[in-house]
């Protein structure tokens, strides 16, 4: 079982994504880091659950996250105010608050990395693009445009490292960032423009108009096990909170 | 008789147009100008005329596409077909889904067909075109010549009057070029569509046109009439203007086969002759590249692996090989872009990757297979003379070298202007003579000849046959083995991820096994001595009871 053929997978796109989106938004709102880590580990075991993932899948993909995380919470912790001092040492100044402060941030940053990975590494782009002109009335205009330019993103990546290896031939140094921008972007931008053009035109050329007078061959639909997906995560994410407010773990963010 | 003429003047033409120019928008000089012409309905025809004389422009104009969806001033009178369908050379530019299936249904959904009927139709276009994959492939995995096939199954979705193909096969390989002429052949004698080509390479297409329009480079039309007709008599034009010829055609592989005085005949032995007899370089004191054992990929599955060879100095290579087999790839590492695993790679007897990168680059320059990534000064004199100043080189001699190689790739008239705006056989040139300023010892090429007309082509192989005889050693990645046999000394043959064969292009080619077990295309003078071969002996055999060679060869032309 590969994530793109798991139970999730079948899930709506649309419905998938606003779950997930209200879930997000509940992290956001929480500023307690136990809290917080109980809604990632619901995001971790809805995964290895319904998503299909694997351990070395879960390894690979949040390990590397792991640095941001570290790096985040000791950036808050070491340097953040706070009443309660622990220890102090030179600049050093770790207090009870800063160690909070930094975990609550840190857990929250590496749940939203994993709501995030738990609806990409299940969700098929073209099934999520006729979903949106299904279910969030999405102009076919915009939807079939945005199709079509997603599958150049692995293009610009192997011309920009063609370009960066020409370049290192030639042996240009580039003087500063913004030289190096300019340098880079401009011949892959008009690539990418007359490229955009070929792409409209061969639309075009097929009867595509954009209007919504047109018939369709995939059409996502919202089913039962759709709404009880939200449901259940949904329901798990309330027992959550009522369990840490239960424990008096609870803080909200603007408290 | 007047009566009929008169008839069918007053009848307007299934396609065609009537006195028409065509301006694109901040222009002076019309693209197209005052063309009339009229095509019949099921026609098959072939727009011929050097790179830059508006066939493009025109087949734009006939399809609907200008000025519907193109800006441009279009005067005169346009007969265009109801439903058209439009074939573009670049395969993944036309595309907008990742699936087989989605992408076909694309052009059905956009003429509102109801979703019950859809798999049925897509079923049927399936068939018609031998698209004979799952739905769910992605798009993205097909080769070349399966997304064409693909493309002209979206275009029978849309039920088309006609069809237009707008050079389908100027980016594919040359297996890839035959199988979609094929493809559209076998179409084409069950069809009743009207056909319309543009094409760079005719063999294998020109033998079923009924009939070619030939344009000159201002963009008016020279003449009509049926391809031997066109070819014959205006072949000397066709040369000056530097469009490929189809290597047979008028002739037939029976004539040239049966009349070894026949001028092709002559022409393409004589090409063997000069292969046979192309003496390997002999070896000097130290080899410019040494390969021992070399594994090149990523991660676990390498995509190369036990590949040794050597190079000599000043020595000619060639490396072919199918899209996907590492051509590039093994290229890149020679010149250290690529990393490989477990490296013994030498070059000039010093490790390669103890080289420092500056001292590397000095003797030893890559042509990109797309000129521009390699452009980095906004004058095509400062990118020539790049090199020599990031060296600190003295003005007058920085002058003098730069002068010299401008005059030698014809590039003094644009010396002020800016790379991106040359045209393209111009680019090419230039990024060739950037990678010479500093006398170079070694030149390495990626398909350098890709998609170019045949001026541009032969004129490139002449600069760098001229280079070798300075002592530049020429590596070249490429699919076209009329240059093969007749400029390389060696030629590496790359294949299921090991080297498959190392030695004289004559030899290569003159094994038929060989040849056909990696689908490598001879030039036509191996099969043509093969056939002669058979010929006789049969004779032999069988009295003079003439036996016919089959027409197999037919589309193997290339």
């Amino acid at each position: 079982m590969t994530p793109m053929n798991s139970a999730l997978a079948h899930i709506n796109p649309s419905l998938k994504l606003s779950t997930h989106l209200v879930i997000m938004i509940l992290l956001m709102m929480t500023s307690d880091p136990r809290t917080t880590c109980l809604l990632w580990l619901l995001a971790v075991s809805t995964g290895i659950v319904f998503g299909g993932w694997r351990l070395h899948y879960l390894v690979k993909r949040l390990l590397p996250y792991l640095l941001f995380f570290v790096l985040t919470f000791w950036m808050l912790a070491a340097f953040g105010k706070g009443e309660t001092l622990l220890w102090q040492w030179g600049w050093f100044h770790i207090t009870q608050e800063g160690i909070q402060h930094g975990l609550t941030i840190a857990m929250r940053m590496y749940a939203f990395v994993t709501y995030s990975l738990l609806f990409t590494s299940t969700t098929d782009v073209s099934e999520f693009i006729m979903s949106l002109i299904h279910q969030c009335h999405l102009s076919p205009k915009w939807a079939y445009g945005l199709l079509a330019g997603l599958r150049f993103v692995p293009l610009f990546q192997s011309e920009l490292q063609q370009m960066k290896a020409a370049h290192k031939i030639r042996g240009f140094q580039r003087k500063n960032w913004r030289e190096a921008f300019i340098r880079y972007t401009l011949p892959l931008l008009t690539q990418g423009i007359r490229r955009a053009e070929r792409v409209a035109i061969a639309m075009e050329a097929r009867g595509f108009t954009g209007s919504k007078t047109r018939t369709y061959y995939a059409t996502p639909q919202i089913k039962k096990k759709d709404y009880s997906y939200s449901a259940i995560l949904l329901l798990f994410t309330l027992i959550i909170q009522l369990l840490s407010w239960q424990l008096h773990w609870l803080t909200w963010s603007w408290q | 008789m007047d009566r009929i003429s008169v008839t069918q003047k007053n009848i307007p033409p299934h396609l065609g147009c009537k006195n028409l120019s065509v301006w694109f928008p901040e222009q002076v000089d019309a693209t197209l100008q005052n063309v009339t012409l009229s095509i019949a309905k099921g026609e098959k025809v072939l727009f011929l005329g050097p790179s830059g004389c508006g066939k493009s422009t025109l087949l734009s104009v006939l399809s609907g596409l200008i000025p519907k969806h193109i800006d441009a001033d279009v005067k005169g009178t346009v007969y265009g077909a109801e439903q058209c369908g439009v074939m573009f050379q670049d395969p993944d530019t036309q595309f907008c889904m990742l699936r087989v299936d989605e992408e076909i249904a694309f052009s059905l959904e956009n003429r509102a067909i109801p979703r019950q009927r859809m798999d049925d139709l897509i079923h049927e276009v399936k068939e018609t075109v031998g698209l004979d994959i799952p739905g769910h492939t992605m798009i993205q995995s097909l080769s070349g010549g399966m997304k064409q096939r693909l493309a002209l199954a979206c275009l029978l979705a849309l039920e088309p009057d006609a069809l237009f193909f707008d050079e389908p096969t100027a980016q594919l390989d040359p297996a890839g070029q035959q199988e979609v002429f094929q493809c559209l052949h076998d179409y084409s004698v069950k069809s009743d569509k009207t056909f319309i080509f543009i094409e760079h390479r005719l063999d294998g297409l020109i033998e079923w046109m009924d009939k070619v329009f030939l344009f000159d480079a201002s963009g008016s039309l020279v003449a009509a009439g049926n391809p031997k007709d066109i070819l014959t008599t205006y072949e000397s034009a066709i040369d000056k203007a530097g469009i490929w010829k189809p290597q047979l055609f008028p002739a037939t592989w029976n004539d040239v086969v049966a009349q070894e005085h026949h001028p092709i005949s002559l022409r393409l032995t004589q090409a063997v002759h000069h292969c046979a007899h192309n003496a390997p370089s002999t070896p000097g004191p130290t080899p410019l590249f040494e390969v021992t054992d070399l594994e090149l990929g990523y991660g676990d599955s390498p995509i190369m692996r036990e590949i040794s060879f050597t190079i000599e100095q000043g020595e000619w290579v060639t490396i072919i090989g199918k899209n996907g087999s590492g051509k590039s790839t093994l290229l890149k590492a020679l010149a250290r872009l690529t990393k490989g695993k477990a490296e013994h790679l030498t070059f000039m007897g010093k490790e390669l990757n103890r080289w420092s990168e500056k001292q590397l680059y000095e003797r030893l320059g890559f042509v990109f297979q797309n000129p521009e990534w390699q452009f980095v000064t906004q004058t095509v004199y400062d990118e020539i003379a790049f090199a020599g100043k990031l060296r600190d080189w003295p003005a007058a001699k920085l002058k003098k070298t730069t002068e010299r190689l401008l005059k030698t790739f014809h590039l003094e008239q644009v010396a002020n202007q800016h790379p991106f705006t040359l045209s393209q056989g111009q680019k090419r040139r230039l990024s060739v003579a950037t990678m010479l300023l500093l006398d170079q010892q070694a030149l390495l090429l990626d398909e350098p000849t890709f998609g170019q007309d045949a001026r541009t082509t032969a004129e490139l192989m002449k600069k760098l046959k001229e280079r070798k005889q300075r002592g530049t050693a020429i590596i070249m990645v490429t699919h076209d083995m009329n240059s093969v046999s007749y400029y390389a000394e060696r030629v590496l043959l790359l294949a299921g991820g090991h080297l498959q064969f190392n030695g004289r292009p004559h030899d290569l080619f003159s094994n038929t096994h060989l040849c056909a077990q990696y689908d490598i295309i001879p030039p036509l003078g191996y099969p043509l001595i093969q056939a002669r071969k058979t010929r006789a002996d049969n004779q032999e055999e069988q009295g003079g009871n003439r036996a016919h060679d089959s027409h197999e060869f037919s589309f193997s032309t290339h």
